[in-house]
């Protein structure tokens, strides 16, 4: 047996289990402060609606069972008389009213507003009931408006899955299970390494590297150093700091990093490269890294 | 009224009371350590959070607890990682919205029960009606500042509140159509004695689906020795005759029956039974523990008697639960709920914070039991919540502040107990709640074992 198991959902909520980090806490968990970085809770929509799969931030039907087939293509535009879609309006100018904004690509200028919200209070009254849902007439691969006049949309009855698991006691604090295929809610994510470890700026939780490298005090008092970055820093490489740009042959790419990150990255110890650094001493025998 | 000696002149045995008054001493403030079939189990007192522990942890905890030495307690918690800040602190809860109103409809009653906190209905002064003015400035103070989505509860009680029934419907009437014009989620609910319950009214009751609880002490004999009317004679079939086709109506109506226990009517398993057959929703059971004359009440003698009773009717409900049958016994449901939440809290109840009385003439009361005791005046319906005298109240009631609480590990579980009794009394009965919730304790580590999907849990692997 385990030294320690917690039972009842306080201890559950609040277990570190031995060696874990803080951050693998609820509380404490990166996903509080930058929600989606550790799964997309979006995913859950794709379901909410028995017998059809949605896109997860669309109102677009991406699939059916074969009772709905007729819905695949098809947009929702209105749930038990609430509308999913709303005008995009352009930039307030002195003087004029703003205009409602369209493009080739969104030829009627109109939003999806998205499902938490959309949803929010249906599911608080409606769950696991059917709800009136009105799709567009014909497909529709643009985003698409409500019709203003009386012309007829497709109407279905659909049932509402409740969002919350039902315990015999009530709604439990999970995601109820026919929301999310396993894999679902984590299909869509960043790797932290490959993307966010270049991507991001200082002061966010995955950039917590330096930007400015071997760094010396130039003739003028100034600093000069390099982009952390630069692929071309021996001793003979110019000292010349080359601005981020993500097509800068000069600089790391993403690519270099998701195919070879121990190669093109480099320790820092005192603000300069270091290929070998010495390990105290009772350190692993082979302590050459890169 | 016999006295206890008299009950005990037989004595029933009492064996597992007493073995839950000894294993739930309270020796230390910051854990509680009991074992079952399953195993060994600590509750860390911080957040009532509850583990199943191996032999060698639960005996070195033992030893720190059985010697009372804190510093040994915490620097094991540490060790084990369950040492957290402390989830409630010295801090009253500050100004909490109104989100549950009673009214007492009638300060007037039919019955005479001696031990009744309200004096046989009028709370000691004369007998009246709660005014319709009244009963719609309370139901406006309620649903004044609440949010969409919110919920709120709306409950009659006197006295008997069928003494005035027509504000009891113009009262639901308007709070329903305020609460449905905010969007709020809204609960009604009536505790009655039963014997004025009329066709009409169980009509009205379902069509608003009332939580109604019916104040039962046993059986006819039991029932009707407790609860008489004031000229003597008898409510229980006449309330049978009541509430009968109430039970067989429930569809949105939820009927439970509340028995108050005294050293009178102690067959609480017989009860239970009983009325649970009949149809009940709920049947709960609530020791007395201060009445206005001292009749009645219950000693350390008839505490042990209705744990022994209690524990009879918790093992039931776990033969019951596991078999598969429904046995709504509400102790013991409420308990379960809240150990497998791990509710923790610094008050036992809303009293005074989200929750108040309001007498008959309008004034705000802590509770249904402080209507018209200067104890607990809270303000008045027409001009609010006197914010003063509640950040008192909620000051001075704060569990860090009650004693012999403060060193007690169920002080997060019962937080110190009604207030209403222990100001009127003190705490009698703090054995008997201790040794009720170790049961509770044990009883959800079998249950949760037994019936993982009671709780919604995933049976373990393996």
């Amino acid at each position: 047996m385990k030294k320690l198991d917690p039972k009842n959902l306080s201890a559950q909520l609040r277990y570190r289990a031995a060696g874990n980090p803080p951050g693998t806490l609820p509380s404490s968990a990166i996903s509080n402060c930058f929600p989606g970085l550790e799964f997309d809770f979006r995913n859950v929509w794709r379901r909410i609606f028995v017998g059809i799969t949605l896109h997860e931030a669309d109102n677009y039907v991406l699939d059916a069972e074969p009772r709905f087939k007729h819905l695949v293509g098809h947009r929702l535009l209105r749930v038990d008389g609430q509308p999913l879609v709303v005008p995009v309006m352009g930039p307030q100018r002195p003087g004029a009213d703003p205009i409602q904004l369209t493009s080739s690509a969104n030829p009627e200028g109109v939003t999806f507003m998205e499902w938490s919200n959309a949803l929010a209070e249906l599911l608080q009254t409606k769950a696991g009931k059917k709800v009136r849902c009105e799709f567009t007439v014909k497909e529709s691969p643009l985003p698409a408006a409500l019709p203003t006049d009386k012309k007829p949309l497709l109407v279905e009855e659909l049932e509402l899955r409740p969002f919350f698991a039902k315990g015999e006691q009530g709604p439990l604090a999970v995601i109820a299970e026919e929301l999310a295929e396993p894999g679902e809610l984590t299909q869509g994510l960043c790797s932290p390494w490959q993307n966010d470890y270049r991507e991001c700026a200082c002061y966010y939780w995955a950039a917590s590297r330096p930007d400015y490298v071997n760094v010396e005090q130039g003739p003028q008092g100034t600093s000069v150093g390099i982009n952390w970055l630069q692929k071309d820093r021996g001793p003979e490489a110019p000292q010349q700091y080359v601005l981020d740009n993500r097509e800068d042959t000069r600089l790391v790419s993403y690519d270099d990093l998701f195919r070879h990150w121990q190669e093109s990255l480099h320790f820092q110890v005192e603000g300069h490269d270091q290929d070998v650094v010495t390990l105290p001493e009772g350190g692993p025998p082979d302590a050459r890294s890169k | 009224m016999r006295a206890p000696s008299e009950v005990l002149a037989a004595p029933p045995a009492t064996s597992e009371a007493r073995r839950l008054f000894s294993l739930s001493a309270p020796h230390a403030p910051s854990v509680h350590l009991f074992q079952t079939e399953q195993g060994h189990h600590l509750l860390v007192v911080n957040g009532s959070r509850l583990f199943d522990v191996d032999a060698e942890v639960f005996e070195s905890l033992d030893r720190a607890r059985l010697a009372r030495d804190e510093a040994s307690l915490q620097r094991q918690l540490e060790e084990l990682g369950v040492s957290e800040a402390p989830f409630i602190d010295d801090q009253p809860v500050e100004s909490p919205p109104v989100r549950a109103l009673s009214l007492a409809v009638a300060q007037k009653c039919n019955l005479g029960c001696t031990y009744c906190y309200a004096q046989q209905g009028d709370f000691g002064g004369p007998a009246r009606n709660m005014p319709l003015r009244t009963a719609l400035d309370s139901v406006e103070l309620l649903l004044r500042d609440v949010g969409q989505g919110e919920r709120v509860n709306l409950s009659f009680l006197g006295g008997e509140p069928l003494f005035n029934r027509s504000v009891i419907r113009a009262a639901t009437q308007r709070a329903q159509e305020l609460a449905r014009a905010r969007g709020v989620s809204l609960t009604l609910s009536l505790t009655t004695n039963g014997t004025l319950l009329n066709a009409e009214d169980a009509d009205f009751l379902e069509e608003h689906g009332f939580a109604v609880t019916v104040s039962l002490d046993g059986l006819q004999e039991t029932h009707d020795r407790l609860r008489a009317f004031k000229g003597g004679q008898g409510s229980f079939a006449r309330v049978m005759e009541n509430v009968a086709p109430l039970l067989s109506r429930q569809r949105r109506m939820q009927v439970s029956a509340r028995v108050t226990v005294t050293p009178r009517n102690l067959a609480l398993r017989e009860t239970l039974d009983a009325f649970v057959d009949m149809g009940f929703h709920s049947v709960g059971f609530s020791p007395m523990l201060s009445s206005p004359t001292g009749r009645d009440e219950m000693g350390h003698a008839e505490l042990e008697l209705m744990l022994e009773q209690m524990v009879a009717c918790g093992r039931e409900f776990e033969r019951r639960l596991i078999a598969g049958q429904r046995y709504p016994f509400s102790n013991m449901v409420n308990a379960m709920r809240e150990i497998h939440k791990g509710t923790h809290r610094p008050y036992p109840c809303g009293a005074g914070a989200g929750y108040f009385g309001v007498s008959a003439s309008g004034e705000l009361a802590a509770c249904h039991r402080f209507v018209g005791d200067e104890e607990g005046a809270m303000g008045d319906v027409a001009t609010g919540v006197d914010r003063t005298r509640q950040a008192r109240w909620l000051t001075e009631r704060h569990v860090h502040r009650q004693e012999p609480c403060r060193s007690c590990w169920a002080r997060y579980m019962c937080s110190g107990g009604c207030h209403h009794e222990v100001i009127q009394r003190g705490r009698p009965a703090c054995d008997y709640i201790r040794g009720w919730l170790h049961y509770c304790l044990e009883a959800y580590s079998r249950l949760s074992q037994a019936r993982p999907d009671y709780f919604g849990l995933t049976p373990a692997a393996g």
